[in-house]
Formats: C-alpha cells, sequence, structure tokens
C-alpha cells in the first residue's frame, strides 16, 4: 500500500460480534444501506462493510475510513479464530432483547474479545437489538444496566428492523475510538496498531487498486440479508 | 476382505443420502443412524467427537436451520477392508449467512452388507491465519 491512494485521514476497522441471530448483519445493512459497497471475502469467511465519515473535533476536521467486518455466519460452525480480531480498533458487541441467550452470552464474547484485542480494555459498545419488538422483550433494563456497570460499557438500544439508534451506536464507538486515538501518544498499545493499520494490508484489504475501486462502486444494491423482521 | 469395485457409486450414493437428510431441519437428527454407537469419530472443525450419542448431540447444537449446498466434487477410493474413503469438496449457505467453501472427508466401513460411517472429517475452507 502506497500513500498515493490514501485520502483519509484515519482508517477505523471495527467488530459486529455477537452470537448467531441477533441481527448483526441487518444492523450493518441498515448503517450502510444502498449507499456503500459490502465485500465478501470468501477465502477467509469475513464480510466487510465501508464508510466514509467526518468527525469533527477539538476544532479539527478528520476524514475517516471505517470499515465494519461481520462474521458472516462463520461463529455457527466453530469459534473465531484470533485473525478475525486483529487489528480491530472498536468493537460492537450485540444482543436480542427478544433472546435471554443471547444477552447471557455476551459476557463470554466480551472474554473472548478482550484476549484477542489489541488490549484487554478495548472499546466496546453494547448494542441490545431488536427494540421495536416490545411485546417478545425479555431482557430487562436492570439486567443491562448490571452488566454495564459491571464491565463499564456504554449501552444503546438499536433496531436494525427500523433503524432506531443504529447509526447512533455507531458514531458512539466512533466517538469513543478517536478519543483514544486523539489521545494516542500516551498510549503505546494502541499507537502500535494505528501504525500498523496506516501502512496496510492485512488478508483483507486486497490490492490498493481495490479498495479505491471500492468507492466508486457506491451505487450497487446491497442484497438484505437475514432479516425476517422487516 | 477385498477391495469393493463399486466404490465410486457407493461414494456418490452415500453423499447424496447423507447430505438429503442433513440439510432438511426436520431430518437432520437422523443423520445420527448412518454412524456406530461407540465406533464412530467425527471431527466437526477440529472439535473431537466420538460415539453416535455425542454426535447427535454435536448435530443439534448447530444453530441453523436451513442449508443449501452445492457438491462441487466427490472423490472416493476403496479401502483394503472393503470399505470406502470419501472426500467431498463442496459450498453451502446456512440460512442467509454468506455461502462458505467446505471440505469433508468419510469413512464407510463396511458391515454386514451394509456400511457405517466410521470417520468424518469436517472444515470449512477458511484461510485465515
Amino acid at each position: 500500500m502506497t500513500g498515493a491512494n490514501i485520502d483519509y485521514d484515519y482508517l477505523l476497522k471495527f467488530l459486529v460480534l455477537g452470537d448467531s441471530g441477533v441481527g448483526k448483519t441487518c444492523l450493518l445493512y441498515q448503517y450502510t444501506d444502498g449507499r456503500f459497497h459490502t465485500q465478501f471475502i470468501s477465502t477467509v469467511g469475513i464480510d466487510f462493510r465501508e464508510k466514509r465519515l467526518l468527525y469533527n473535533s477539538r476544532g479539527r476536521r478528520h476524514r475517516i475510513h471505517l470499515q465494519i467486518w461481520d462474521t458472516a455466519g462463520q461463529e455457527r460452525f466453530r469459534s473465531l479464530t484470533t485473525a478475525f480480531y486483529r487489528d480491530a480498533m472498536g468493537f460492537l458487541l450485540i444482543f436480542d432483547l427478544t433472546s435471554e441467550k443471547s444477552f447471557l452470552e455476551t459476557a463470554n464474547w466480551l472474554s473472548q474479545l478482550r484476549t484477542h484485542a489489541y488490549s484487554e480494555d478495548p472499546d466496546v459498545v453494547l448494542c441490545g437489538n431488536k427494540c421495536d419488538l416490545l411485546q417478545l422483550r425479555v431482557v430487562s433494563r436492570d439486567q443491562v444496566a448490571a452488566l454495564c456497570r459491571r464491565y463499564r460499557l456504554p449501552y444503546i438500544e438499536t433496531s436494525a428492523c427500523t433503524g432506531a439508534n443504529v447509526k447512533e451506536a455507531v458514531e458512539l464507538l466512533v466517538g469513543r475510538v478517536m478519543e483514544r486515538i486523539e489521545n494516542a501518544a500516551c498510549n503505546r498499545e494502541f499507537s502500535l496498531l494505528l501504525t500498523q493499520s496506516r501502512c496496510l494490508p492485512n488478508i483483507a484489504y486486497g490490492q490498493p487498486e481495490d479498495l479505491v475501486r471500492l468507492h466508486d462502486r457506491r451505487e450497487e444494491p446491497c442484497s438484505r440479508r437475514n432479516c425476517r423482521n422487516c | 476382505m477385498s477391495l469393493n469395485p463399486q466404490y465410486e457409486d457407493i461414494g456418490k450414493g452415500f453423499v447424496q443420502q447423507y447430505y438429503a437428510i442433513f440439510d432438511d431441519p426436520a431430518n437432520r437428527a437422523n443423520v445420527v443412524n448412518f454412524y456406530s454407537a461407540t465406533d464412530s469419530f467425527m471431527t466437526f472443525e477440529g472439535h473431537q467427537i466420538q460415539g453416535a450419542p455425542k454426535i447427535l448431540e454435536k448435530v443439534q447444537s448447530l444453530s441453523f436451520q436451513k442449508i443449501t449446498r452445492v457438491i462441487t466434487t466427490v472423490d472416493s477410493q476403496p479401502t483394503f477392508d472393503g470399505g470406502v474413503l470419501i472426500n467431498v469438496l463442496g459450498r453451502l449457505q446456512t440460512d442467509e449467512d454468506q455461502p462458505h467453501a467446505y471440505i469433508q472427508t468419510f469413512v464407510l466401513k463396511p458391515v454386514g452388507g451394509s456400511f457405517f460411517v466410521q470417520h468424518d472429517i469436517f472444515r470449512l475452507s477458511l484461510h485465515d491465519v
């Protein structure tokens, strides 16, 4: 990767984690609906979506290139390998408000991601998805609040179906990670991660020309998958 | 025992029959009938399992319902005990997930004019090291 193709200030890589069926893919689809490209890399079984953002902070405007990685269903067969977590700067941990099990599993996901992430205390935003299904809700606010206190997590209730809070959830994480970046000078682990991601590529980035081509094909429709509620 | 000259047909026939049952959510648990209660090994994504009851438990723990499958190749060899070694290369799609390539290997062991699955190794073809 040469510097010539980089027309952004920061490349942020996020992972979406959570049990199968909680609505990860659907949430991402909402976030990047119609406007952005999704790319499935079959050799590694990873689906990633990209989006450009502007982030204003301390009187400066930063151009952000956001990549969000999705598991593409491989967690149905196996636990995710270390490679999946590599270079991730932030995590969206999603559970289903209508599934007690998916909520209980968030503790396991947290321990997984803390084991494999660049540090033991990475930025995580917890999302209680399917908040539109009021009648079916089984996870109480108290339960979630206890978990958030215990792990010191920011929490937001989303609906991938209606789109409620989806943008807010991602931007909450962007804000947290950007804050960490701006303080990176005093965080050795994170500055190392930043340096690595700036010089790319790892397995999923592909050739520089691919990266450029992706942004030129914004019109390509994303296929809506895995969302039976919509 | 000698080599079974029908190994190609047995391999193809078995694969077709096995996946017809496995891929039907209502019928999936019946794949257990292909395995021996004690003398079957399964390695599912590196996870080692022995015996039909444990294999059934594994199959039932899989979280997808629908599975769509495309078989690319079925390669078979006769084994010297009259059985068949089968290697399947294919792609599968669980529910609405993205399709994944996979490899599955079976060893069919002859027993009284029929066969049971003595060995079964399954891997998604993900190169993510």
